[in-house]
């Protein structure tokens, strides 16, 4: 039931780490050891090169998109230590702030649900991770949170901004009192839950049950249920689904979806949360869904080529 | 609906490769003509409120008679919208140059025909079960319409000078009879008869047989006793023909007296015009158990896809789902089909149907009636990455109860809002649902959008619509500062007509406010000019960098032949001025340039004029 719809030719002269489709599918971006990022346009099943930004000293790891109503804004970080913030203005793109607070290789971003403005994490190598908040003006605000993973941090995934439990307490008219959380995934094996109080971070919750690092994490958009989820890879080739029933965040269980042959470096959930797609060294794309009956099943199975697969990730693509 | 989810997954080389997952047929594919995709949308939209709707569950029996007729004629309707597109796709096939293009649609034709066919069964079985009429009969008409590998050759036969003098007679006959098509099956006969002398009388009393062959019939004049004693006798009467030899002489007549009673064997030895074996099935029936009831079904299916196949071939998908609809194992028929079909229309729809017809609840799996809204979410998240269908992925969701509005939500915001129109049309769908928090997403992602632009116009109303205090704030600044600039503002209309809006933001009342200021000095109501320019800097509606400018505008007021401003005006003027200038620390006044300074006395010389001409006008008696 999967097929290639699309392929395209990026041109990179290295490898590529991460590639990202923007909110509406109609753009990817990618970025590549050879220290570039690429914008495309990709409506139609073709590929328009909209931008080369250079600026990276170093593979870039990962890119992110904002959302659209902050204008279009893509986030790279990179070995470089950096992570620079590009624009488009004008029809071009161009670099509109870059972080160098981090003292080693800058590994992971991610951008916060647009309802708590617009802000970015990002997980380094050095073990922290930090928030960088637009205050306007093109300032930007930081805060860092030291030492949360030893040796280093791999992947931070924001929760949605949604209250637990909306779905069947109606929320009152004024706007609900969120609680930001966030995950993040690290060398020490663990992955960990940190949540905002009073204007501080503090890890809520650590979830073990990998037993070598963790390469991503992949917190589910919510429709509104009580149960959060939370999907981790790892090094050791398995993958959980970590879920947690009750509002206030305590109890998390983790359940293996399965165990690959390879490490496994990316999941991605789709935009209703009800399909994990996994990415692996051994090649492999794999889609999951979770059956009525609570079982995970594999929908599908796409080969790719030589060399590992180092990236997933979900969008909507569209006809235009 | 080409997909709904697609992936970028890198490789090391330099490709990114775009997956889809659940490629869909996409529906529109199903017909190729422009008209039919809004037919169909249309057919759809019409059954999706016809059968979507949910429906109360204490139905009376009476009420339930007339709910299965309404939901009998829905039925009818998908498998009429069905074979529409089965006609177009055939259109497209046969006119197709390309020949891959040309298998294309007629694997396309073939899979449709294949819905068609299972839709068809279902419907008998499951939807009409609860009417009374005899199963037999509708399941011989399920045969007749859809097995047609035969027709071409009757067709021969028919048109032929001499019909019983062709090679295929006997076969036409045959089918005739395996169909139970006997008024048929005797006008071929009596060409028979009339052709050759020798077979007169046997021709005769088969037909006669033909003739007296009781069938279930639709209306109720008979019972089931009085049907199957007939029937028991003419069966007996068939058997004593056989027996006496009387057919013995004609080998083709013998074989249909056998078929006539029911002699599998002789049924089995014309499979190739029966070509499947839920012909066989039917045929077996007919000459067997003409009065079998539903839940019967099952015990002969199973057996008669065996003998069919004889171990030779294995079934494929689509006879495993016949099968499984044979045995009323509705969930059955339902995942086979899922398997089977890369197409979610077909289930979601169907399972839809047997949801309404309280079919589904009736078996005991826990999921129950959520598998109707499990499979439609499906479905309409698919819909939503078609550049118009999507529209109609809303209706569908609207009619999830459970999870639909929140999967709306998660969807609508995703549509790509290449027009204002578009946009428009999101937001409107998003209103009447009462999706605030979309309708401001959205309303704020046009004002970026036309802020990128330099729509300054757009910008504000979208982020008035969305209520974005600050986003306002933002475009009135731009507004002032394109007014310092060039002198003028743009969007004169917009600003003009802002009305209670203005209240959004301060900056943007000052912005309203201030043009009024303008309005009021064009058309020389200078009075009411000074009034609310004054007014502006005094309730501090006005922000401390404007006032400046504002002191500036009221230079010429003030220069006027005629005093404008009051006493008590004129005090306020130079208080405020007094608070600029005194506002600035000393390194500021050296900083400021010559025009600055100048500005500043000539206000002050200004004010001063104006005070003492208007202290001798109020001391002044009227008419002294």
């Amino acid at each position: 039931m999967v097929s290639v719809i699309n392929t395209v030719d990026t041109s990179h002269e290295d490898m590529i780490h991460d590639a990202q489709m923007d909110y509406y599918g109609t753009r990817l971006a990618t970025c590549s050891s050879d220290r570039s990022v690429k914008i495309f346009d990709v409506r139609n099943g073709g590929q328009i090169l909209i931008a080369d930004l250079r600026g990276h000293e170093g593979p870039v790891w990962q890119v992110a998109w904002a959302h659209p109503m902050y204008g279009n804004i893509l986030a790279s970080c990179s070995y470089d230590r950096k992570v620079i913030i590009w624009k488009e203005e004008n029809g071009t793109w161009e670099k509109t702030y870059e972080y160098t607070g981090h003292d080693s290789s800058v590994n992971s971003v991610c951008w916060a649900p647009h309802d708590y403005g617009l802000i970015l994490a990002c997980g380094s190598s050095d073990g922290a991770i930090s928030l960088l908040s637009y205050t306007g003006d093109g300032q930007w605000e930081v805060k860092k949170i030291s030492n949360a993973h030893t040796i280093g941090c791999n992947a931070v995934s924001w929760a949605p901004a949604v209250v637990p439990g909306s779905l069947i307490e109606q929320p009152s008219g004024q706007k609900p009192n969120y609680i930001k959380r966030f995950a993040s995934g690290g060398c020490d094996n663990l992955v960990k839950i940190w949540k905002e109080e009073d204007g501080q971070w503090k890890e809520e919750q650590k979830l073990e049950a990998h037993s070598d690092w963790v390469r991503d994490v992949a917190w589910a958009p919510s429709i509104g249920l009580p149960t959060s989820t939370i999907a981790s890879c790892s090094q050791d080739g398995r993958v959980f689904i970590w879920t947690c029933d009750d509002a206030s965040g305590n109890s998390w269980s983790p359940k293996l979806l399965h165990k690959f042959t390879d490490v496994v470096w990316h999941v991605s959930w789709s935009i209703t949360a009800n399909i994990l797609a996994v990415s692996g060294g051994d090649n492999k794309v794999t889609l999951w869904k979770e059956s009525v009956d609570g079982l995970w099943a594999c929908i599908s199975d796409v080969n790719k080529g030589q060399g590992g697969v180092s990236a997933v990730t979900e969008g909507q693509q569209n006809e235009q | 609906m080409a997909s709904s989810l697609c992936r970028a997954s890198p490789s090391p080389v330099d490709s990114v490769c775009i997956t889809s997952a659940f490629s869909h047929t996409d529906f529109h594919q199903f017909c190729p003509s422009t008209g039919r995709i809004y037919q169909c949308k249309n057919t759809c939209k019409a059954l999706v409120d016809n059968s979507c709707r949910p429906k109360t569950r204490t139905a009376l029996p009476k009420h339930g008679l007339f709910m299965l007729g309404r939901l009998v004629q829905v039925s009818k309707n998908y498998r009429s919208v069905i074979r529409a597109c089965m006609e177009d796709m055939h259109q497209a096939a046969v006119s197709a140059r390309d020949p891959a293009l040309h298998s294309q649609y007629s694997t396309q034709v073939s899979i449709l025909s294949a819905m068609e066919l299972i839709w068809n069964l279902c419907e008998i079985l499951f939807v009409e079960a609860a009417v009374a009429g005899p199963l037999l009969l509708r399941l011989l008409d399920w045969v007749r319409l859809h097995v047609c590998d035969v027709d071409n050759m009757v067709r021969e036969v028919l048109s032929s000078e001499n019909p019983s003098k062709h090679e295929l007679f006997w076969n036409v006959v045959d089918v005739f009879v395996l169909q139970g098509r006997m008024d048929e099956a005797r006008h071929l006969l009596s060409k028979e008869a009339s052709a050759n002398p020798t077979s007169v009388n046997m021709c005769r009393i088969l037909d006669d047989l033909m003739k007296k062959m009781p069938v279930p019939s639709l209306g109720n004049t008979q019972t089931l006793t009085e049907m199957e004693l007939k029937w028991q006798h003419w069966h007996e009467e068939c058997q004593r023909y056989l027996q006496d030899g009387t057919f013995a002489s004609n080998s083709h007549m013998e074989s249909i007296c056998k078929i006539l009673l029911g002699d599998e064997n002789a049924i089995l030895e014309k499979k190739e015009l029966m070509t499947t074996w839920y012909h066989f099935l039917v045929t077996r029936l007919l000459y067997s158990h003409p009065t079998v009831k539903p839940m019967e079904l099952r015990f002969y299916a199973q057996s008669s896809m065996d003998l069919f196949l004889g171990g030779e071939s294995s079934p494929e998908p689509l006879d495993t789902i016949l099968m499984a609809a044979f045995e009323f194992e509705m969930h059955q028929v339902i995942k086979e089909c899922s398997i089977a079909l890369s197409n979610w229309w077909f289930v979601a729809h169907l399972t839809d149907l047997l949801d309404h017809c309280k079919l589904l609840q009736s078996h005991n799996l826990y999921f129950g009636s959520n598998m109707r809204e499990f499979l439609l979410l499906e479905y309409a998240s698919g819909l939503f990455s078609h550049y118009s269908l999507w529209q109609l992925g809303v209706d569908y969701f609207d009619h999830c109860p459970e999870y639909g509005r929140v999967y709306l939500e998660l969807h609508i915001e995703r549509i790509p809002l290449n027009t204002e129109q578009k946009a428009l049309k999101v937001l409107r769908i998003c209103e009447q649902r009462q999706m605030h928090e979309q309708v401001r997403s959205i309303c704020k992602i046009m004002a970026m959008k036309a802020l990128r632009n330099n729509r300054l116009g757009s910008a504000l109303s979208w982020s008035i619509r969305a209520k974005d205090a600050a986003f306002a704030t933002l475009i009135s600044d731009r507004f002032l500062k394109d007014y310092c600039e060039k002198g003028c503002f743009s969007d004169l209309d917009l600003i003009d007509n802002l009305g209670p809006s203005m209240l959004l933001s301060d900056r943007l009342t000052f912005l309203g406010k201030y043009r009024e200021f303008h309005r009021l000095y064009g058309e020389k109501r200078f009075s009411e000019a000074a009034k609310l320019l004054l007014m502006l800097m005094t309730a501090h509606i006005a922000p401390c960098s404007f006032w400046m400018t504002l002191l500036t505008d009221a230079l010429p007021l003030l220069e006027q032949k005629e005093v404008i401003f009051s006493a008590e005006q004129t005090y306020e003027l130079m208080r405020c001025l007094e608070d600029l200038t005194a506002g600035k620390s000393d390194k500021q006044k050296f900083q400021d340039d010559d025009v600055e300074t100048m500005k500043v006395e000539m206000l002050r010389l200004a004010l001063a004029r104006n005070l003492a001409r208007v202290i001798v006008k109020e001391g002044t008696l009227e008419g002294s």
